[in-house]
């Protein structure tokens, strides 16, 4: 209950930012100009488009999420708003859960704004309405519910400046990540190509969300990979947000 | 008496610099509120105030001691549900009305939403806010910030209020507003807990005291316990008399337009003073006695250090 | 106000100097260093590494890229690297069909090197073994512009195995085979389209391109032997008939339709009564 109410707030809070309307506004931008870029292709147009506007919305949606969410706690530290609420019976954990959920369904309209003009612009130029994007765009949503959570946690403890910075390395290194495996397989066997494993699987893989191409060519996805993958986010976001209310517990305001 | 707060060798470390050096803030601190008081707590800037405070309101985590609220762990959101908090140069959610605000606050603490409603508005009418409940925060004045924030710490009608520094920032009409309403909490039952270096106000509110100076407490007790009633000097302003015929009586604090205006600190020398104006036909503008005030002490335990 | 004047005076100035400027500069034309457009192109397995999740529009931001290079002709030596950049493309989106077959158009009509064009069909059909489109193509690619009926015969086999390709394949196939002198499956395919034929159309090709099968070897067959028999007796026969007098052959084959041949018995040939193609 305490967590809905913080959540709301957050939304009421982070709605009125105006980050989140010039980013809106990009998105919508780039998803437009991809018409232009259309044009100069040969072959294919339609799928200069698609490609072009879930790019959009993923970047732009990271962008939103890692903004937006690393500000979040710390303005309230910063502001000293926070202390009248961790002195009321709240647990920490409800505060930092609200802030979690309130960017979390902040992102899902901004999200959902996207998608409309996206499958709009689509419909112009095939005269159907693609409904198989949104699946794609489901686990962008996914990967952005992730990088909220580490956006959080970083603002729990650090500048907003810092904490955009280790969020994009975050998300860098999140789709980064696949390729080490070709490089471990040139390893010889041993306890460095153990470690190297053990690193390899403890490291986010973004890539795991990642149904772009799929979907833009029309390809089948295997209902298994679709299951794992949104679990994977789960089991990932519910690592994160631990970490951070362990961090967020033991910690002074001073 | 009830203890309602009781505070028991509290220690505070803080790692200060960028080769992290130990400093402590806190150096055993122990005193206790009982139910039904107003309870000042003072000391200067940099002494440890607010940070005992955030040690009670769990904020900070105290390295060694015990901190009970209403015979509870403080810690415990069950003891947080009777509590109210005022913070310093308060800062809140300024895209907030002041009726949003005071509603988000009500709804932390679980209460129904019939009940909200009312209770908003009879916050309002209590500090005064009643035109200003749907301006957004981001608009309000210092005061203003104040008392909404006092209204912010009443909403669910705590028994214990923490007060830090309530009448830092307002002209003294407010502070007259602000000192009744705390008045007014101890006379329904409620416990105040105040901290301030506005001796004046502490003066004139408060029932017991505890003055804390480098992190420790230097005294702690009822009001006139600490002050004694003892008479530290008499200031008589008059007229009619030459600075030459006062000599040795008192110390001439100033003499223009006629009248002077002398401290004495002798018993003996007033009645002196009194007949000689008696006999020069000079006259008695005020002799006003002083006893210690707050003030007084307060400087004497901080130069003691 | 007064003082903001010859600021704005100062900007509008600037402002029109330096666009006429930009002008000038582009009017003046630099030394091209070769390929210097591409100073170094990784290739397209670590490029991937470096998209972070966006490889399929960097295809395509690649693709509109190469297609904007190849098409500019005061470059020196653009297609040194061609072959690279569309393996690049084909590494960050292998799934992307129109380069491939957008690169072949360029290599033939631009680089006119078939092989090539058939080198990026290849690698198309590397990525995608279930997409028809790759061998069909370079199978026209060889026919048509190479005239290697061998190369397109096993081009087409390789597509008609594909679910889903088209029916004109196994024509195609059937054709080519019938140009390398493959009778056997030749005859054999035809049959088949002829058998699974859904079209009234398609049924009469098949049996256009039958009659003219057993055209070919009969007409064949007959002219060895009328040779033969011009060698025995000196001249051709009156009338085909007179083979079978002779005892060379056991019986006069009759076409497809079950006519007889035109035979001229002045210079031996034998002809088709009617031409394949419009019977």
């Amino acid at each position: 209950m305490t967590i809905k109410v913080i959540a709301l707030n957050t939304f009421k809070e982070a709605v009125r930012d105006r980050i989140l309307y010039l980013l809106l506004f990009f998105a919508a931008l780039s998803i437009l100009v991809s018409r232009i870029l259309a044009l100069l292709t040969v072959g294919d147009r339609a799928k200069i488009i698609k490609d072009v506007g879930l790019a959009s919305i993923s970047f732009f949606g990271a962008l939103m999420a890692i903004l937006i969410g690393t500000g979040l706690v710390y303005k309230e530290i910063e502001k000293r708003t926070i202390f009248t609420l961790i002195s009321k019976p709240m647990r920490r954990h409800e505060f930092l859960l609200g802030k979690f959920f309130g960017l979390v369904l902040t992102l899902l309209v901004m999200l959902a704004l996207m998608s409309v003009i996206f499958l709009a612009l689509v419909f112009f130029h095939t005269f159907s309405v693609e409904w198989k994007m949104l699946l794609a765009i489901l686990y962008i949503f996914i990967e952005l519910i992730l990088i909220t959570a580490v956006a959080i946690l970083f603002s729990s403890f650090s500048t907003p400046i810092l904490s955009s910075l280790f969020s994009l390395c975050f998300y860098l290194i999140g789709h980064f990540s696949w390729s080490l495996e070709t490089l471990i397989k040139k390893i010889p066997a041993g306890i460095l190509k153990v470690m190297a494993q053990i690193v390899y699987t403890i490291l986010p893989d973004l890539e795991n969300f990642n149904f772009k191409a799929e979907v833009v060519h029309g390809l089948t996805i295997p209902p298994q990979v679709l299951l794992y993958s949104a679990a994977y986010g789960f089991l990932y976001t519910v690592f994160i947000l631990s970490l951070a209310i362990l961090v967020f517990r033991r910690r002074d305001f001073i | 008496m009830k203890t309602v707060l009781a505070i028991e060798n509290v220690h505070k470390f803080f790692k200060v610099g960028f080769i992290p050096k130990k400093k402590e803030i806190l150096k055993g601190v122990s005193f206790s509120v009982a139910e039904s008081e107003i309870f000042g707590y003072l000391g200067p800037n940099g002494a440890g105030k607010t940070t005992t405070l955030k040690c009670i309101l769990g904020l900070i985590f105290p390295d060694r001691g015990k901190i009970e609220i209403f015979g509870q762990p403080h810690l415990e959101p069950r003891a947080k549900e009777r509590l109210g908090f005022l913070p310093e140069n308060p800062y809140f959610y300024d895209y907030l009305t002041a009726r949003e605000f005071l509603d988000f606050y009500a709804q932390l603490f679980r209460v129904k939403k019939d009940e909200r409603k009312e209770r908003v508005a009879s916050l309002l009418n209590l500090v005064g806010m009643d035109r200003a409940r749907d301006l957004q925060l981001r608009k309000f004045s210092r005061g203003m910030l104040q008392r909404i924030g006092l209204a912010q710490a009443l909403v669910n009608e705590p028994s214990l209020v923490l007060l830090d520094e309530p009448l830092g920032g307002l002209d003294p009409l407010g502070r007259k507003e602000i000192r009744d309403i705390i008045i007014r909490l101890k006379a329904e039952g409620k416990t105040v807990f105040l901290c301030s270096h506005i001796l004046q106000d502490i003066e004139m509110i408060c029932d017991r005291v505890a003055i804390i100076v480098d992190g420790k407490i230097l005294s702690q007790g009822p009001l006139t316990d600490l002050i004694s009633e003892k008479i530290l000097f008499t200031e008589i302003t008059l007229s009619g008399l030459a600075a030459k015929d006062l000599a040795g009586l008192g110390e001439s604090l100033s003499a223009h337009g006629g009248r002077t205006l002398i401290k004495v600190f002798h018993e003996e020398k007033i009645q002196e003073i009194l007949d000689l104006v008696k006999n020069r036909n000079a006259k008695i503008h005020s002799l006003i006695p002083r006893t210690q005030t707050l003030e007084d002490l307060f400087v004497e335990m901080v130069k003691s250090q | 106000m007064r003082k903001n004047v010859s600021l704005i005076l100062i900007l509008c100035l600037s402002c029109l100097l330096f666009m006429g400027l930009k002008l000038e500069i582009d009017k003046v034309s630099r030394q091209k260093i070769p390929g210097s457009s591409i100073i170094y192109i990784p290739s397209g397995k670590y490029l991937k590494m470096v998209t972070f999740g966006f490889s399929s529009l960097m295809a395509d931001l690649v693709y509109i890229w190469a297609i904007q290079y190849f098409g500019n002709t005061t470059i020196p030596d653009k297609f040194d690297h061609f072959v690279h950049i569309f393996s690049i493309i084909s590494e960050l989106d292998p799934r992307y069909v129109d380069p491939y077959e957008v690169g072949a158009l360029i290599a033939l009509y631009d680089i006119k090197d078939v092989a090539l064009s058939i080198k990026l069909l290849d690698m198309g059909f590397a990525k995608n073994p279930d997409l028809w489109i790759f061998p069909l193509e370079a199978g026209h690619y060889a026919q048509l512009y190479k005239k290697d009926f061998p190369l397109a015969r096993e081009y087409y086999k390789k597509a008609m195995d594909i679910p889903g390709a088209p029916d004109i394949t196994k024509r195609l196939y059937a054709n080519a085979a019938f140009k390398v002198m493959d009778i056997k499956t030749a005859w054999e395919t035809w049959l088949e389209v002829y058998e699974t034929a859904k079209e009234e159309r398609v049924k009469k090709i098949a049996s256009n391109h039958l009659y003219n099968i057993k055209a070919t070897v009969d007409i064949r067959g007959l002219r060895s032997v009328l040779e033969k028999y011009k060698a025995k007796y000196g001249r051709y026969p009156d009338k085909l008939s007179g083979i079978v007098a002779a005892g060379l052959l056991l019986f006069i084959p009759k076409d497809y339709d079950n006519k007889d041949y035109v035979y001229d018995p002045k210079t031996g040939d034998v002809k088709t009564a009617v031409i394949p193609w419009k019977r």
